[in-house]
């Protein structure tokens, strides 16, 4: 395996940079943020003007997305995985109580979402595993839409066909983290199976929007490597799919190394001012694009950071396989939830701090129509 | 006087309009409606939440009297999806208005041209009142005309940026120009702005962003019912011609007798 991040994403140019005071305060009212904004508000030294960015990041999000927080939630299918993932709650080599839903289980899951009045979903499973591979996934993904509007996955990487297959089942958009774009650090974490493969999971956001799928979630989980490195390749990269998926919808968002089985621990922390501080950079620097945070973070943290750079939030997330109807009566959660707040509580909240939540940002009328395709040269 | 405004067969008193997403509330959403004395707004159907009332914008906003809704096709990509969005929005909402909003690319939310001309066909031969938001280009203006549309309405700067009246040259151009009502669409922060385009000669405005995201959205809704009366009052009493430099008042051509 090359070794060689491709130049369009390679933060080298601007990652032992030295920044100043006056370098901070630059970078917050660059006209035209880039790289060298970005390393600089992701610095050490940018610790020092929190509040400034935290200011700055606000009002931008107010601009763009106004005094509204879109809300989701994520359904696991299945968590069978031969994946070799050392973070991983549900890696092959845990002892994980291991389902995966049925038809009927899948209904009553929907079911209890609906109840919730969410019009947004994330359907997740494991690695490509004959117990939940693609013709599965479509069909729940045909299942989930007749249910709400918004239908969306986070699986594993597949080719274009077969994004475009889901596609045409109903799916929005996919979520798919690099988990970190140090390749080493992805070599030493990823220690058997297809995930292994780098540059397989790189080049799938390129193939799932040639596929017809209109948003693409990235992000890296936090504390597998430097964060810095890994956040100026979250930049690059989307930078890069909106130069060249000109009609795609790309969105951020900020999971973090916590506690889960297997006692895995995070080589770079990332505490909460750090995480902030990195959320506030990237809203910074990019103005228009969504920025994610899930109930991995606990319920202080999410509410002060609502509307603080951050425009979309999961919530009342269950993160086992039947987790929503309680069908299943035992699997294992792929990692710990933080904020276990129902859905009124978490909608209460947002109100009391001016926010409206947003339960439906999308309709299905547009769901079947071609997406407008590049002429053919 | 009465000075109202015709857009088609329809019979407007305010030259505001209103968007109605951004708010931290419904309640405040309508609160800044009722204090600008809109007559019309508009809502995206992806916003209709018909199982839901909670999460509902057009269910409060039908209940308003006095002001009309104008469903937008926002979140459509191409002119298919827009058609099938303003189906959709007329069947729920009854409007005879339809704000032709196509803009592929989610995070700019710039109109593109060629879908919105295409799906304007159609639409206006659907008997939609088609109001198409635009880029301020005054070809495209008047080739809409042409087809039918009911208005224009050409962007002074992108959504959500307020940065005013950014087109204003091209916006002059379409106003000189057309034989329907030019609404400027986005851009906008200040009621001086919306003054500003109505003495350029628009025929109303629409605000969402400069009103929701204000720091007092009812107050500055009423701002702008002020920016926009202004505005309008200052083009029918007619602006005094500006010059570069000042009129001599013994003109150099005074020794131009006539002959006598």
């Amino acid at each position: 395996m090359t070794k060689q991040l491709p130049e369009w994403l390679t933060p080298e140019p601007w990652l032992n940079l030295e920044f100043s005071s006056a370098d901070i305060e630059r970078a917050l009212h660059a006209d035209s943020p880039n790289e060298k904004t970005l390393a600089a508000l992701l610095s050490p030294e940018a610790a020092n003007h929190l509040e400034a960015m935290a200011q700055k990041a606000q009002a931008i999000t107010r601009r763009h997305f106004g005094r509204t927080i879109k809300l989701y939630t994520p359904l696991y299918l299945s968590n069978f995985c031969n994946g070799g993932c050392l973070y991983c709650g549900i890696a092959a080599d845990r002892r994980a109580k291991r389902a995966v839903l049925d038809e009927a289980q899948l209904r009553h899951e929907m079911d209890a979402i609906k109840a919730m009045h969410l019009e947004e979903l994330v359907l997740l499973t494991g690695e490509r595993m004959p117990e939940a591979d693609v013709p599965y996934l479509k069909q729940c993904v045909s299942i989930a839409a007749e249910y709400i509007h918004n239908v969306n996955i986070e699986v594993f990487p597949m080719p274009e066909n077969e994004y475009r297959e889901l596609a045409q089942a109903g799916c929005t958009g996919v979520t798919l983290y690099q988990e970190t774009y140090d390749q080493d650090v992805y070599e030493k974490m990823h220690r058997w199976g297809d995930k292994r493969d780098f540059f397989a999971r790189l080049d799938a956001p390129d193939r799932a929007l040639k596929g017809g799928l209109r948003t693409i979630g990235i992000g890296a989980l936090l504390g597998l490597a430097d964060p810095r490195f890994d956040l100026l390749c979250v930049y690059r990269h989307a930078k890069y799919l909106l130069k060249h998926y000109w009609q795609a919808g790309v969105s951020i968002s900020f999971p973090r190394i916590q506690p889960q089985l297997g006692g895995f621990q995070a080589d770079y922390p990332v505490d909460e001012k750090m995480l902030a501080q990195f959320i506030f950079a990237l809203r910074i620097v990019l103005p228009e694009i969504p920025l994610v945070l899930s109930t991995r973070e606990a319920a202080r943290v999410r509410d002060g950071m609502a509307g603080l750079g951050i425009s979309k939030m999961s919530v009342a997330s269950k993160t086992t396989v039947g987790g929503y109807s309680d069908d299943i009566e035992d699997s294992t959660e792929q990692f710990s939830i933080s904020d276990e707040r129902n859905i009124s509580e978490f909608c209460d909240m947002l109100r009391a701090k001016g926010l409206e939540p947003v339960f439906k940002n999308w309709d299905a009328t547009y769901r079947e129509s071609a997406s407008y395709m590049k002429p053919e040269a | 006087m009465s000075d109202k405004l015709n857009i088609g067969n329809q019979e407007l008193g305010s030259r505001l309009f209103l968007g109605t997403g951004k708010f931290s509330s419904r309640q405040a959403m309508i609160d800044a409606v009722k204090a600008s004395g809109t007559e019309l707004v508009t809502v995206a159907l992806r916003r209709f939440n018909r199982e839901q009332a909670e999460d509902d914008l057009y269910g409060p906003l039908s209940e308003l009297e006095g002001v009309r809704l104008m469903p937008n096709t926002s979140g459509a990509m191409n002119a298919k999806e827009a058609i099938r969005a303003a189906m959709l929005g007329r069947e729920l909402s009854k409007s005879p208005f339809v704000k032709l909003e196509i803009h592929p690319n989610p995070h700019h939310l710039l109109p593109d041209p060629i879908e919105t001309y295409e799906a304007a066909i159609e639409l206006v031969k659907q008997d939609f009142l088609v109001l198409p938001y635009i880029p301020a280009d005054p070809v495209l203006a008047k080739r809409l005309e042409d087809i039918g549309c009911a208005a224009v309405m050409p962007l002074g700067a992108a959504i959500g940026t307020g940065k005013g009246l950014s087109t204003a040259e091209m916006i002059k151009i379409i106003i000189r120009d057309a034989n329907v009502p030019v609404v400027v669409d986005a851009g906008l922060r200040a009621p001086s702005e919306a003054a500003c385009a109505m003495e350029m000669g628009c025929d109303a405005v629409l605000v969402n962003s400069a009103i929701a995201a204000a720091e007092n959205p009812t107050a500055m809704g009423a701002a702008f019912k002020t920016g926009v009366d202004a505005g309008r009052a200052a083009r029918l009493a007619g602006l005094m011609p500006t010059s570069e430099v000042a009129v001599a008042s013994s003109p150099l051509t005074s020794f131009l007798s006539v002959d006598d």
